[in-house]
């Protein structure tokens, strides 16, 4: 790791020192021969990578044991390589010969397998192409747990690049594993259409009757995520008519007696949906009684709490829609004694649900026990959920407000109180009814410390004010600290004066004016105010319409409060074991806007299969309008020989153009194009990238130097260093232009609320002296939820490191914007780093290649590439072919060099093996040895 | 489904820690153990924060956790979690840190045959037995770490509180181990009584649960009571067992469950729920409570308890508890057992205003009493008091005894071949649930 920092002090030294030489060790007991110590060091650093240490340096040498034919040994490395292929895409590509090689293994499926669900894991979009031809394969595989491993691997590759997934028409080798004779792969099959269903937002899996029995039939024989898959799948079908519907359900039902909660709810979604098709009652009872056990069962059954929970959550929803499920089991929904609180309460909402005429004495028994409990969250939901047992039903009213008597009585704080709120909304469904436990609720006026309850017990009073004597006295109590109660109780003490005021004149008079002219004059709650003056006017006006106004019938209250809107239920009765129907909510409002996630992620692909498309074959065309006549200015300005233009580059030089636009043409021209341009990529190149022949992605004609592909350097929740900002995310990558080095960098604005704007950027000091031509980046400001793309020219300048590179090569940046500044580290590639310029003549080589102080080592690159070829990349990346000479056996040796911006000499034997290449390097220091093998091994894989 | 799967340990670090999609940031493992530290208890199993889902369960002390960003399955997220720490255990042996630290990478082997970007593939241990190329490495029970380290726990994931048997805790990949299959049948009640003893409430939540270390996973046939029945017809009464619902492991074929009460089993390796099975009837609850409350003056309460083990002389319960919760305002409480009693505590503890009564062994048929005497702050009176006394709630344990009946009258392998005739164990085993008498 290079980590140039400015003071380094003796112990993060001697630290580093000892982190080294763990390092080195690892190294050694990789290049070593035997298994065991190869196999323990991997062990070790995947340790260390589990623990968050960065072990990435060792790629290289893990990389290269990918080749063992020891199961074990492999397994691990490609863990390894699943874990920084993301972060290293570069030396990733690295690994992708060694699988294309496994995936076509012919003696041993499970190596097929192995490879197939491993490169699926790598996610870098470079090399998605060159996986599709083993996929495609494997799909046919003759082993069904290949064939079932293929049909998941579509789905992640069509999450890297959906493009490209359906171009090569894998989704209809997908539909085809439908027809699969193995229920395994089928539902597979199915479980992948539905991921790329959910990712690309239409239809994939078009269900019909065919269809439907090929997935009716996997379901008997599958395992049971299998089955869930495949009732996942059934539950989107709509039936013809409802002797289909009755046909599926015939064939679900069975589902409904497995132990996997997962299962029973994913069959009672469908159940639930289909009986919906069903003519004849008699039918829908049966089927719908069908579930009755099967959900009763979810809540015993040692089943662990939460899925108890979530089973009661979907019950309340079940009952709502169909009554008749769970009309007599109410036992099973009485509070155990041990059920944590999130199930009593639970229960206690399904009990409200299920009261009805009958059972409404036991249920009552049941509830008054409860409000002797000790927890007081419990107490106050049994007293409110008896409150709603009396709005629900008019008969039993009567026997509630009894129940609520008692609880009065017991004299307990938070009993009474939530009695007293309880019997205010009984008072307001059935007026004047149940007078007579007026005088004990005005006994337990002293006790109440919710406002709610206080707020409660003078609207009873206000109500009653005829009937209770000393209302007067009551309420001019409460007025005494009226400024200093909530505004809920203040606006009932205002009402509640008002109505004394109106029915009893003369008691209330002094009181009413006291009041309004407190609450008008010192009050600052506008509500209030407003309401006194109103309420003022009104008796200053007409006191006979006030009493009208003020005494008007109010509506009704139902129990309707409590249930769920028709819409919104038929939505989450849709969504049955899934979270949405535990939060009550349409999944849209807590799954994160989906859409826009996959917006984001489809401009990302856009870019990235942009980014190839102009690799592979230059500058499209018809690239847009305003380019075509710019096109020679910017031919001008870069060196056309180089002809790889990134959409990147294209819209810098679309920039520099417009700079040379303000000087030579009139000034609307750029305003005009300022919004078109932020436009080009998300219009433009939709269109575009979709014309793009396979074929010519797959097979790249030409050659140019090499791409680095972005890695991200920043995540959106890394700190700034100064104000701590967040949500700033970077991906960048150094890339050559022609011969000059350039920075990429793909801002986004991760923020919901700021924008960044300002961009500055500074390097480290480091070994090769680079640094930004300018501080400033040519960036316009990012607003939330864009991105950004800019470039910027790096020379070889800049102060000096006095360290040399390690692996991974890696350069400190620090990137100002007009909110912070942030740190983060962009890697290098050598690659970008050969001089154009500089020539290593054969005599020079000669003289080189015997020098003393030179470190030589012995690498073998797995690829097979012919000598033309292999010379034709190099030099196309400045790495230039001396000369050719055979050694002592006669084996050609071809001698490569290059030279590094800041004149180290890199030199190269390369000897052509059948299925490898041989290197033998030669650098003047040591730790540049495994930057060039990697860099190597980049051009020639990539390009 | 899943976006990442990792292990936490109890003090957060990870020791797992496998992303599927890539999706979701790399520091969901902090968020993840930053939430669940803000519960004053356990955590709640699924919580959201920031739009990312996060499903975990607890075993051994190691969060278990799944993450997603989409509408996920939260019954199925823990039903998974929950199987993947079977497999685990059944590979492993146990599921503590120190395993799956000297384990990791089995696990992260178990974990990519388990899922695939995300979504259960294999989750049977004898499917993916096969796959599996790495061996377990059991923790050396003579090294120093260990005699420093608190004694393994023993996890058996249905009953917690039952003594782990030693055979069941060891690995499915042991190649020397015998050829033995256990069966236990465990029962739990929920009773519950009033004041004067009649049963309010009842029901049986059991399960037959095996633990096969059969070799080749022979089929299996086993045998249910003659008099068994399913499903309870309104106002029927039948003298067998009568079960209410019942399901079953995939394994298990029960088509001939209706003609002959026999169920033909393909096991698997490791511990498998064959059957769970819900029981509402009535039943002879297995103790009886009769509690006396006495006002010996205004200050002063009385309580007396009386336990009876209603069954047969010949089994014995391995413990019971009894918890009274007294009133807040007590000042002081005397719990007093009988003279001479023997494996039996009864203690106060001030700070639950609680009453704990401990029976170490108890045989069918005994007696016991606990009279506790109150004394009173001088705040409230024993009138309104008394009432606070309550509900008592009683845990015990009784082996080789089930309420229900439901027996296991054989357990045969289908196709004996040369190998010698496996052992076969069944227990028995009845607990509580929530055993409450109200006052």
């Amino acid at each position: 790791m290079s980590r140039p920092s400015a003071s380094t002090s003796s112990s993060s030294r001697s630290s580093r020192s000892r982190y080294g030489k763990e390092v080195k060790e690892l190294q050694d007991a990789l290049n070593q021969n035997k298994i065991e110590s190869k196999r323990d060091a991997i062990r070790k650093i995947i340790d260390a990578m589990t623990r968050g240490k960065d072990v990435s340096m060792l790629f290289p040498d893990v990389a290269k044991n990918m080749e063992t034919s020891n199961l074990e040994l492999k397994k691990l490395v490609y863990l390894y390589i699943i874990n920084y292929a993301k972060i290293m895409p570069d030396l990733a590509v690295m690994a992708v010969n060694s699988f294309r090689k496994d995936a076509r293994d012919k003696t041993n499926p499970f190596l097929r397998a192995l490879a197939i669900r491993t490169m699926g894991c790598i996610r870098v979009k470079l090399i998605t192409e060159y996986l599709l031809d083993p996929l495609k394969e494997s799909i046919k595989d003759e082993d069904s747990y290949v064939r079932k491993t293929a049909a998941i691997c579509i789905s992640k590759l069509y999450d890297v690049s959906p493009e490209l997934i359906e171009e090569q028409g894998l989704l209809k080798l997908l539909d085809n594993l439908l027809n699969d004779g193995n229920a395994m792969v089928v539902a597979n099959a199915v479980c992948a259409l539905l991921i790329v269903q959910e990712s690309k937002g239409t239809t994939m899996l078009k269900l019909n009757p065919y269809i439907i029995q090929k997935i009716l039939t996997a379901m008997n024989e599958c395992n049971e995520w299998g089955v869930i898959y495949c009732l996942d799948a059934l539950a989107m079908y709509i039936p013809e008519d409802g002797k289909e519907a009755e046909a599926i359900l015939e064939r679900v039902s069975p589902r409904l007696n497995h132990n996997n909660p997962g299962v029973v709810l994913s069959a009672c979604k469908i159940m639930m949906k289909f009986l919906d098709y069903l003519q004849n009652p008699e039918t829908i009872r049966q089927n719908a009684l069908k579930m009755t056990a099967p959900l009763i069962s979810l809540l015993s059954l040692g089943k662990e709490p939460e899925i108890q929970y979530v089973a009661l959550k979907n019950i309340n929803l079940i009952i709502q829609k169909r009554p008749i499920i769970i009309e007599k089991d109410i036992k099973v929904f009485f509070c155990n004694f041990n059920d944590p609180i999130y199930i009593k309460l639970q229960k206690l909402e399904v009990l409200a649900k299920l009261a009805n005429n009958d059972n409404i004495q036991q249920i009552l028994h049941e509830l008054k026990e409860y409000t002797q409990e000790v927890d007081v969250e419990f107490v106050r939901k049994a007293v409110r959920t008896i409150g709603r047992c009396a709005i629900k039903l008019e008969k039993a009213a009567e026997k509630c407000v009894t129940a609520l008597w008692e609880c009065l009585k017991t004299k307990v704080n938070y009993v009474v109180m939530e009695s007293i709120i309880v019997i205010r909304d009984i008072f307001r469904k059935y007026p004047r009814k149940y007078e007579m436990i007026l005088k004990d609720l005005c006994e337990n006026l002293k006790s109440l410390e919710d406002p709610e309850a206080k707020a409660s017990m003078i609207w009873i009073i206000g109500e009653y004010v005829d009937t209770i004597e000393n209302a007067d006295t009551l309420l001019a109590n409460f007025s005494e600290n009226f400024k200093d109660e909530p505004a809920n109780v203040q606006h009932q003490i205002l009402v509640a004066v008002m109505k004394l005021f109106l029915q009893r004149p003369n008691d209330g008079k002094e009181l009413i004016h006291n009041l309004l002219k407190t609450a008008t004059i010192e009050c600052e709650n506008p509500d209030l105010r407003d309401r006194a003056y109103i309420y003022w006017r009104m008796l200053s006006t007409d006191p006979e319409l006030a009493k009208k106004i003020v005494f008007t019938e109010r509506p009704t209250i139902s129990d309707s409060s409590y249930t769920i809107e028709n819409e919104l239920l038929d939505k989450l009765i849709e969504n049955i074991g899934n979270l949405s129907s535990v939060y009550t909510k349409k999944p849209e409002s807590f799954v994160k806007k989906l859409r826009d996630v996959l917006n984001s992620k489809i401009a990302d692909k856009i870019d990235d299969v942009y980014d190839q498309d102009q690799l592979m074959d230059g500058r499209p065309e018809d690239y847009s309008d305003q380019q075509g006549g710019q096109s020679n200015i910017s031919d001008n300005i870069y060196d056309t020989s180089s002809q790889i233009q990134s959409q990147v580059q294209q819209s810098q030089i679309q920039q520099v153009s417009q700079k040379i636009d303000l000087l030579e043409l009139d000034d609307n021209q750029p305003q005009q194009q300022q919004p078109q341009q932020q436009q080009i990529p998300q219009q433009q190149q939709i269109p575009q990238q979709q014309q793009i022949p396979p074929q010519q992605i797959l097979q790249p004609n030409q050659i140019q130097n090499v791409r680095v592909p972005f890695a991200e350097v920043l995540t959106a929740n890394t700190p700034g260093s100064q104000t701590q900002i967040q949500g700033l995310s970077i991906e960048a990558a150094f890339q050559k232009n022609g011969d000059k080095i350039v920075l990429d960098l793909r801002i986004t604005n991760k923020t919901q609320d700021k924008t960044f704007s300002e961009f500055g950027l500074k390097f480290n000091k480091n070994p090769f002296k680079l640094q930004p031509d300018s501080i400033e980046i040519p960036c316009q400001p990012v607003f939330p939820g864009q991105t950004q793309v800019t470039q910027s020219s790096i020379n070889t300048n800049g102060p000096v490191a006095e360290e040399p590179p390690q692996m991974p090569y890696k350069i400190q940046v620090a990137l100002k914007t007009n909110l912070d500044v942030f740190y983060f580290f962009i890697p290098m590639s050598l690659s970008v780093l050969f001089s154009s310029t500089a020539s290593i003549t054969q005599q020079k080589f000669i003289e080189l290649s015997q020098a003393q102080n030179i470190a030589r080592k012995q690498e073998v690159l797995q690829i097979q590439i012919d000598p033309q070829r292999m010379k034709e990349k190099l030099e196309r990346n400045y790495f230039f072919l001396i000369g050719v000479r055979k050694d002592e056996r006669g084996v050609e040796l071809l001698s490569y060099a290059a030279s590094l911006v800041n004149g180290m000499p890199l030199l190269v034997n390369v000897i052509h093996a059948p299925t490898a290449i041989n290197l033998q390097l030669q650098v003047p220091h040591p730790t540049l040895m495994p930057l060039l093998y990697q860099a190597i091994g980049f051009i020639l894989t990539l390009n | 489904m899943f976006s990442q799967i990792f292990i936490l340990s109890p003090r957060g670090d990870t020791i797992i820690n496998r992303d599927f999609r890539s999706d979701l940031p790399k520091s969901t493992p902090e968020t993840f153990f930053r939430q669940a530290k803000t519960y004053s208890g356990d955590a709640n199993p699924l919580f959201t924060v920031d739009c990312i889902q996060f499903a975990h369960i607890k075993r051994g002390g190691l969060y278990i956790v799944g993450t997603s960003r989409f509408n996920l399955q939260p019954a199925m997220s823990l039903e998974l979690l929950d199987r993947l720490a079977k497999e685990i255990k059944d590979f492993c042996g146990v599921i503590n840190e120190e395993v799956l630290r000297k384990n990791f990478i089995l696990i992260y082997e178990i974990l990519d045959e388990s899922f695939d970007f995300g979504y259960p593939q294999l989750m049977a241990t004898e499917q993916i037995k096969p796959l599996i190329v790495n061996d377990p490495i059991q923790p050396q029970p003579d090294s120093v770490m260990n005699s420093l380290r608190p004694k393994i726990q023993t996890f058996n994931i249905f009953v917690p509180n039952t003594i782990g048997s030693q055979a069941v805790q060891r690995s499915v990949l042991n190649k020397n181990q015998a050829n033995e299959i256990f069966v236990d049948i465990y029962e739990k009640l929920n009773v519950l009584f009033n004041s004067s003893a009649y049963v309010i409430n009842q029901s049986i939540e059991g399960c037959i649960q095996m633990t096969s270390f059969l070799q080749g996973n022979p089929p299996l046939k086993l045998a249910l009571n003659e008099d068994l029945q399913i499903g309870r017809q309104q106002g029927q009464y039948s003298a067998g067992v009568t079960l209410d619902d019942c399901n079953f492991h995939e394994c298990v074929n029960a088509n001939e469950l209706d003609m002959n009460k026999t169920l033909r089993i393909q096991p698997p390796d490791g511990q498998f729920v064959v059957m769970n099975y819900r029981i509402s009837g009535d039943y002879a609850a297995p103790f009886r409570l009769f509690p006396i409350i006495e006002e010996v003056s205004s200050s002063k309460i009385e309580v007396t308890i009386k336990l009876k083990a209603c069954f047969d002389a010949k089994i014995i319960a391995s413990y019971a508890n009894v918890r009274i919760p007294i009133p807040k305002q007590t000042a002081n409480a005397y719990p007093e057992l009988v003279k001479n009693a023997q494996l039996e505590t009864a203690e106060y503890d001030s700070n639950k205003k609680m009453v704990e009564w401990q029976i170490k062994k108890l045989c069918g048929g005994q007696e016991r009493s606990l009279k506790i005497k109150l004394t009173l702050q001088a705040t409230q009176t024993a009138h309104t008091a008394r009432k606070e006394i309550g509900p008592i709630a009683m845990s015990f344990e009784i082996p080789m005894f089930n309420v229900s009946r439901l027996q296991i009258k054989y357990l045969r392998i289908e196709e004996r071949g040369n190998t010698t005739n496996p052992h076969r164990w069944v227990r028995y085993i009845t607990q509580s649930s929530s055993y409450v008498c109200r006052i």
